[in-house]
């Protein structure tokens, strides 16, 4: 007993000496995508504001694979000190847990969900020569003609994958998923009409709108878009409650000290609020994120849980 | 002349003493890293993108395109002095390049490979300005039927060309294959042959695969020769290619260049494939094929102009209809995004001098990199004399820091090594790893795209020789006429060794 309230005591004391030396050596934040992606960039775009302002470099450091586990499970088994930091996203904390069997770590007690850096609705595109403008549209074609329409995706439980389900579900309709590697191929064969819609990344559809390659229908979050006024929501056009936003953010190790938590997350906070940090993001489609707090983070997290792992488990998509 | 008046725009933008200095930086750092092994551009760029920051969006793809094609260029380097791929897409440079080397004639190789290289570049680049946007579309033509189709072609021509040991080559090929099916199955997110172990869940790496086959497996076996250890410098027999090899390679450097810059276009490992490709027709073009793989000087120029061009066209895609068709590609999208600049179809119109400034500075950067090599090549040669005992542990240490800063993970070193052993292996039953290499690439491209087509056509095969895909049907029809000369037993003796490396 003395032996443990001994040990406790050593550890926040140790703890608090941790906190008041926070950053002491260079902080590395893992992402575990390939480079080049959007959950890369917006780690390349904050990794200078924070060395700045804690005069310690902060590295990203990729580290893919198994869609995102391999990376998160190693910050969570990375010593809790503040100097391992993740870009945890919605693939690895919210839907993987359901879609893979096994997963190595738990996505809420492994971690501090520092903040939520940016979230990005799914839009509805479908290839010009379909004859569909409205959600109503869609809904009369698939009917009338019943398992004719593909829908792509970038992968098997990607978040355009399980969109397309939740609408299938809503609607009651029948069209067949076309999983690919990746958005790119995804959106070229959507480009050339082979297959006929898609629940696109907004930051990655919307140069394809605009210029009109494709034509956007609506958008999957309950509320519009500030970068597609004109595009109605799933929700408002029938389709009660659709929401889905991709999003990502900062995360640390579970048992990172208070201390350390608070002085990311208000940082980050101030970094987010910079023009250029602002503009940014906004090229990436993010309109802000809806939750500022660490706490109010976890509770984001622990909700999208539970809402990815009925839709995870109603679409019959898994990986194992 | 629009493209006339688009192309002075971009040379305006890309002379500017700072953008010149941007596109020298990139190709010189792209050299070096194409020299290094492993160390590729994928992991240069993406450690550069913060750099990238505080420049221009223009100079910012300038030197990052630069450090992409420079990496093709120095990646010949290595494979022709050690046969080490240093890049992906110089895998098949190996195969002549470095028996050249063996022969003295390492100077030569390289001369050809960064003049095939430069006028690939150039044509490329012409390409690119003069028909991007329609050759976009033809891209889009390109679908999950086409793609099969094309990748029997591709499979039928290695495994119907190899002889020797045919059964040996079609044995390292489903090899390849088979090791292709590592890791999550695209369409059910099945696992397959990972054993619960979640690095493999996206499968094996090719780089990982390559530089083990390839450059392990080179110095573990030269480790054994003990005494006899090949000295290349003994006997160099002059730096620059002869009138006889310039005969030889122009008409090899001219179908690398248009075959590298058609399959460049399409998205998904265009220029390894290209190099492939190429490698391929010169043989079967090629009067007296049993020089391949002894030396030839063709086959270095063929695959390495291929390559070059290939990766000066993949910026179509990207540039024209925002679909990156590889992670180089992906990476410079992001770096778009950094800027502020949402990729796609607009970019042309709405930014023109970003447009046409980038492609104005790869033909500059082209000539900067032909300027840059030439001269290094003495030097290079040079390196040659390093004695082995101390030339192979650096060897290893930069693959092994190359191959860990694929995805900085370590996992990959012990696969690397795994492969390096059966390299060996194989070099002892004299199997070739380059139909392993190529079954490796082009088995899980067939697989998902073949199955990808039977769920568009909802189950039914005649999609791939229906008349409404006459590019897919013209492929398998090539596909049967290749394989029928193989069947014809007159025929047969003409067959040729495509694969076989070993000169001894």
């Amino acid at each position: 007993m003395r032996r443990a309230v001994l040990a406790a005591a050593l550890a926040a004391a140790s703890s608090l000496a941790f906190a008041q030396a926070w950053p002491s050596r260079p902080v590395q934040i893992v992402v575990p995508y390939a480079a080049g992606g959007p959950v890369d960039v917006s780690a390349r775009i904050v990794a200078p504001k924070l060395q700045q302002a804690f005069g310690q470099p902060f590295v990203v450091e990729n580290r893919p694979g198994a869609g995102g586990n391999i990376g998160a499970d190693f910050v969570a088994k990375a010593a809790p000190d503040g100097h391992t930091l993740l870009m945890g996203a919605i693939a690895t904390h919210a839907i993987n847990p359901t879609l893979y069997p096994k997963i190595p770590y738990d996505p809420v007690r492994d971690f501090r969900h520092v903040t939520l850096l940016i979230q990005v609705p799914n839009v509805l595109v479908v290839n010009n020569d379909l004859p569909v403008r409205s959600v109503k549209d869609l809904i009369d074609y698939a009917r009338k003609n019943p398992g004719k329409l593909d829908f792509a995706s970038g992968s098997t439980g990607s978040t355009g994958h399980l969109a397309g389900e939740l609408f299938k579900q809503l609607t009651g309709t029948y069209m067949v998923h076309i999983p690919y590697k990746g958005s790119a191929p995804a959106t070229a064969d959507l480009f050339a009409g082979r297959v006929h819609l898609m629940f696109d990344n907004l930051a990655s559809a919307l140069p394809s709108i605009r210029t009109g390659k494709v034509r956007g229908i609506a958008v999957t979050t309950l509320q519009r878009s500030g970068f597609v006024k004109d595009l109605p929501t799933l929700h408002e056009s029938g389709l009660k409650d659709f929401d889905l936003t991709t999003w990502w953010g900062i995360m640390a190790p579970g048992k990172t000290p208070d201390a350390v938590v608070e002085q990311l997350a208000a940082e980050l906070a101030r970094v987010m609020q910079q023009a250029d940090v602002r503009e940014r993001f906004a090229a990436m489609g993010s309109d802000g994120p809806s939750v500022r707090t660490p706490r109010e983070f976890t509770a984001f997290v622990e909700r999208e849980l539970r809402t990815y792992a009925g839709l995870v488990k109603r679409s019959g998509a898994s990986v194992d | 002349m629009e493209v006339l008046d688009n192309l002075m725009l971009g040379f305006s933008v890309a002379v500017s003493p700072m953008h010149l200095l941007y596109a020298l930086i990139g190709v010189l750092l792209g050299t070096l890293i194409g020299v290094l092994p492993g160390v590729g551009p994928v992991a240069t760029i993406a450690m550069l993108l913060p750099i990238t920051f505080n420049l221009s969006p223009v100079a910012a793809l300038i030197m990052l395109a630069g450090i992409y094609y420079g990496a093709q260029y120095g990646g010949s380097t290595s494979a022709i002095l050690v046969n080490l791929p240093g890049e992906t897409a110089s895998v098949v440079t190996c195969l002549d390049g470095y028996q050249m080397a063996r022969q003295g004639r390492a100077g030569p190789a390289l001369a050809i490979s960064a003049i095939g290289s430069f006028f690939a570049g150039c044509c490329a680049t012409l390409i690119i300005a003069l028909a991007a946007p329609p050759l976009a579309e033809v891209a889009l033509k390109f679908g999950p039927a086409e793609y099969f189709s094309l990748m029997v072609l591709g499979l039928v021509a290695a495994t119907v060309l190899a002889h020797g040991s045919l059964v040996k080559a079609i044995a390292m090929v489903v090899l390849g294959l088979l090791l292709g099916l590592i890791g999550t199955d695209v369409n059910s997110g099945v696992l397959r042959f990972t054993f619960g172990i979640p690095e493999l869940s996206d499968g094996i790496g090719f780089a990982v695969v390559a530089m083990g086959m390839f450059g392990v497996a080179e110095i573990i076996g030269n480790l054994e020769l003990k005494d006899k250890r090949e000295v290349f410098t003994s006997n160099v027999k002059g730096l620059f290619p002869t009138v006889d090899d310039f005969k030889r390679s122009w008409k090899a450097i001219l179908r690398g260049t248009a075959l590298g810059s058609f399959l460049g276009i399409l998205p998904g490992g265009g220029s390894i494939l290209a190099a492939f490709g190429a490698y391929t027709l010169e043989k079967k073009m090629s009067k007296n094929p049993e020089r391949f793989g002894k030396g030839a000087i063709e086959g270095v120029a063929a695959p390495e102009s291929a390559n070059n061009a290939g990766a000066q066209t993949s910026f179509i895609p990207m540039l024209t209809l925002g679909i990156p068709g590889n992670a180089v590609m992906a990476l410079m999208i992001g770096a778009l995004m950094i800027q502020g600049i949402a990729p796609g179809p607009q970019v042309m119109n709405e930014k023109p001098e970003l447009f046409w400034g980038l492609i104005a500075s790869m033909w500059i950067g082209n000539f900067f990199l032909v300027v840059l090599n030439l001269p290094l090549i003495g030097m290079w040669i040079k390196l040659l004399t390093v004695p082995y005992r101390y030339l192979y542990p650096s060897i290893l240490v930069f693959m092994a820091i190359g191959v860990y800063s694929l995805s900085n993970n370590p996992f990959d070193l012990v696969v690397m090594a795994v492969f390096g052993l059966l390299g060996y292996i194989c070099v002892k039953l004299e199997c070739e790893p380059a139909p392993m290499i190529l079954g490796f690439i082009l088995g899980p491209l067939m697989e998902e795209n073949l199955r990808r087509a039977m769920l568009l056509s909802r189950g039914d095969p005649f999609v791939f020789v229906s008349p409404s895909k006459p590019i897919s049907l013209g492929f398998l029809i090539a596909s049967a006429v290749l394989l029928v000369i193989v069947m014809l037993p007159a025929l047969r003796k003409k067959r040729e060794e495509v694969f076989v490396e070993d000169a001894t």
